[in-house]
């Protein structure tokens, strides 16, 4: 099973990119019918029940890697590591929550990181001009991750 | 002499603050701060009152569905509703269960790595931990290869470097004192506590439709229907099995695991049976009728005051006595700050007279927090779990008296080790204990009712605003995990007019008073000797003792101007947004 994680707060601008992209996700045709979207909104720890279970898992945040803003970057395996501390702004719970997954003894998703560069994490219900013009490259870069997935059944997955 | 501050994240993350005056190693005063402004009250003016429990809902993350629950008992008390059996069940089904799933994360999850040192279980014999497991308990998972590989994967996730959850410990300081073995036990049950209470929430998404800040609260009743016939209905035979399933979980869970634990840890700390003992002075508003609902005598949290530890009197609450100063808060009132303000003519206007952050030090001879002082009869009280067994032993109740009777016994201790930081914990354990089985009883009341028949759930006889006064005024109480919670709420044709929640962070939290009266995390501190200033673990410990509905840090700042910063856990789920201001 596969999920679609979209963190962020929707009151502070670029913060909320996560969830302004699963709102959009929702009304995508291309989106495999499988795929579970979530909103977590900045739910930390609580998250845990909600991922717990699916063999992958897409999570998209608002990463701060000194990129210019609305630069979509995409983490995976040894790269997940690669990611400076705290660079994704929920980077402290989001990685609670992968550890904690761990010390269950349940095997943690095969795990895929979309980050947006943030412009503005201030006040505000809307995305900045470059951060929102980057939201369709960041939904192609979704399908585009869930059609490989969807293509490779999970037994082949380690 | 030292000023500690305890102080939030690199000063952007949580909303508390705590400075304390150090003199000879220890605490001679202490100041708390709390440092965001809440301003729902001022969002509600003007609305439908129908739906001011969505919004006063998000007052809080963590405790979510309390105050909706306060604020619908505000409006239904204001409009003189009555809400039908069924809904004060399925009220106190969520609301109970929401105490037990909070009261055993705030053990395990926020407060158990303040006694639990994790490395330290890293060196325990998974054998002795087996026996000890099992000398405590017939709870089944205490093989000693449970715990071998328990211990096995936190050395992995120690080894990796990223301590993560259990970054947040002082590690070796030498306040920790459980042995090897109870320790290995603690960070196990952790786990365990873990794995429990997220099954075990899944009956707020299944009654309330969503968890946190479930959906189905409505003013007279709730919509979770009943139907046993209805396969679609909230409340079904499915649903009723589902729920009973979790209840019992959950009632296990506490006998076999949470109440053994504490029992185990606490003999090993005796000092803090006299440390952290705060005010004396407790408040209940009461709440979960056993009985008649408008009679607090059938609560089974009773209604009352107890002052000074006196545990032989029991004063009755009188809610006129209620008031909220703002002499060292960052408020102003029309009138004036001479005398403190009840509730239902409560003024929320801010005035921010505190020093430009990044700052060293507040000015606490002024205003020093964004929390009132709330008094009950011109006294600070201490609210939450350890009041409401004080006032519940006090009056006699009988669950409470024999629960508490049963630990003093299991001690060897008089009444009087009640009043400290382990009082605290041992209170929270205890009417967890005294509530999980009224969980199940309220399932078969539920299930009785619908094969009865009796399947009404929202009386509607003042749904429509055209039934209502002209003026009405009302407030809901309800002892939340945290403690006593009222909402106030003053409807003037078809909307609010007023609106004041006082919540139990704020009594326990407060500031001083206009007299200068400390607030309880203020006295609570009081002669509490800090080893190491650098780590003030012994700050930490009593603080969250209190269950702090905050994301906490240390900032330590001494006589020499050296500084600390030190990040210490945040509360689960507590919205993390504050992140985003780095």
């Amino acid at each position: 099973m596969t999920a679609v994680l979209g963190l962020g707060n929707l009151v502070h601008s670029d913060d909320g990119v996560g969830v302004h992209a699963i709102q959009q996700l929702q009304r995508d045709p291309r989106v495999p019918p499988a795929t579970v979207l979530l909103d977590g909104g900045t739910q930390g720890l609580s998250l845990i029940s909600h991922i717990s279970g699916f063999s992958r898992l897409l999570v998209i945040d608002a990463v701060n890697a000194g990129e210019p803003p609305g630069t979509v970057l995409r983490f995976e395996g040894s790269a997940l590591h690669g990611l400076p501390g705290k660079a994704s702004v929920h980077q402290l719970g989001f990685a609670d929550m992968m550890v904690a997954l761990k010390l269950l003894g349940e095997s943690p998703p095969e795990l895929v990181v979309l980050g947006v560069q943030p412009l503005s994490t201030e006040w505000s219900m809307d995305l900045t001009p470059p951060v929102r013009d980057a939201i369709p490259a960041l939904l192609d870069a979704v399908v585009r991750q869930l059609t490989i997935w969807n293509a490779s059944p999970v037994e082949m997955n380690v | 002499m030292a000023r500690l501050v305890v102080d939030p994240v690199n000063r952007i993350e949580g909303h508390l603050r705590i400075e304390a005056q150090m003199d000879g190693g220890k605490i001679s005063d202490a100041w708390s701060a709390g440092t965001m402004f809440r301003g729902i009250e001022l969002i509600l003016q003007g609305r439908d009152p129908r739906e001011a429990w969505i919004w006063a809902q998000r007052i809080c993350g963590v405790c979510t569905m309390v105050h909706a629950l306060a604020s619908v008992r505000a409006v239904e008390n204001a409009l003189d509703i009555e809400v039908p059996e069924n809904a004060r069940i399925v009220r106190d089904l969520i609301a109970g269960s929401q105490l037990v799933q909070d009261h055993v994360v705030h053990f395990y999850h926020l407060h158990a790595l303040d006694w639990v040192d994790v490395t330290s279980a890293l060196k325990a014999d998974p054998a002795k931990t087996s026996s000890i497991a099992q000398s405590i308990s017939n709870y089944e998972k205490s093989s000693a290869s449970y715990f071998r590989g328990v211990q096995a994967r936190v050395k992995g996730v120690v080894d990796s470097g990223q301590l993560s959850l259990f970054a947040s410990g002082y590690w070796g300081h030498p306040a920790y004192q459980l042995p090897p073995e109870v320790n290995l036990l603690a960070v196990a049950h952790y786990l365990e506590a873990l794995s429990w209470q997220k099954d075990f929430i899944r009956l707020h998404a299944a009654l309330g439709g969503k968890n946190p800040h479930p959906q189905t609260f409505l003013v007279g009743g709730m919509t979770t229907s009943l139907d046993p016939n209805e396969p679609f209905a909230v409340i079904n035979p499915d649903t009723i099995t589902f729920l009973r399933d979790l209840v019992k979980q959950a009632r296990k869970f506490v006998d076999q695991v949470y109440i053994p634990d504490v029992l185990a840890i606490a003999p090993l700390y005796k000092d803090w049976f006299s440390r952290g003992e705060g005010l004396g002075n407790f408040l209940s508003y009461g709440d979960y009728a056993l009985g008649d609902p408008k009679d607090p005598n059938t609560f089974l949290f009773p209604r009352g005051v107890v002052l000074g530890r006196d545990l032989t009197k029991v004063l009755p609450v009188d809610a006129a006595k209620i008031t909220e100063a703002v002499n060292h808060s960052w408020y102003e009132y029309s009138d004036g700050e001479a005398n403190g303000k009840h509730p239902s003519k409560g003024e929320t206007n801010p005035k921010y007279t505190g020093p430009k952050a990044p700052y060293d030090q507040l000015d606490v001879n002024g205003k020093y927090s964004w929390l009132k002082a709330p008094r009950y009869d011109g006294k600070p009280m201490e609210v939450g779990p350890l009041a409401r067994m004080v006032v519940g032993y006090a009056a006699g109740q009988p669950e409470i008296k024999a629960a508490v009777n049963g630990l003093l016994k299991a001690l060897n201790a008089p009444a009087s080790v009640l009043f400290s930081t382990l009082g605290r914990i041992a209170a929270r354990a205890l009417e967890t204990r005294i509530m999980a089985p009224h969980l199940e009883t309220w399932v078969d009341q539920l299930d009785s009712n619908m094969a009865h028949g009796k399947v009404s759930i929202f009386n509607p006889i003042r749904w429509d605003p055209a039934t209502w006064p002209k003026s009405a005024a009302g407030y809901g109480w309800h002892e939340a995990p945290r403690g006593s919670l009222g909402h106030w709420v003053e409807i003037e044709g078809r909307s609010i007019k007023n609106y004041q929640a006082v919540v139990p962070t704020t009594w326990n939290a407060g500031p001083r008073d206009a007299s200068g009266q400390r607030g309880a995390y203020e006295a609570s501190l009081l002669n509490t000797p800090v080893a190491d200033p650098a780590r003030p673990l012994e700050i930490l410990r009593t603080i969250h003792s209190f269950d702090p509905c905050l994301a906490c840090a240390v900032h330590v700042i001494d006589a020499g101007g050296r500084e600390y910063t030190i990040p210490t856990r945040t509360n689960m789920g507590v919205p993390n947004a504050i992140l985003v201001a780095h």
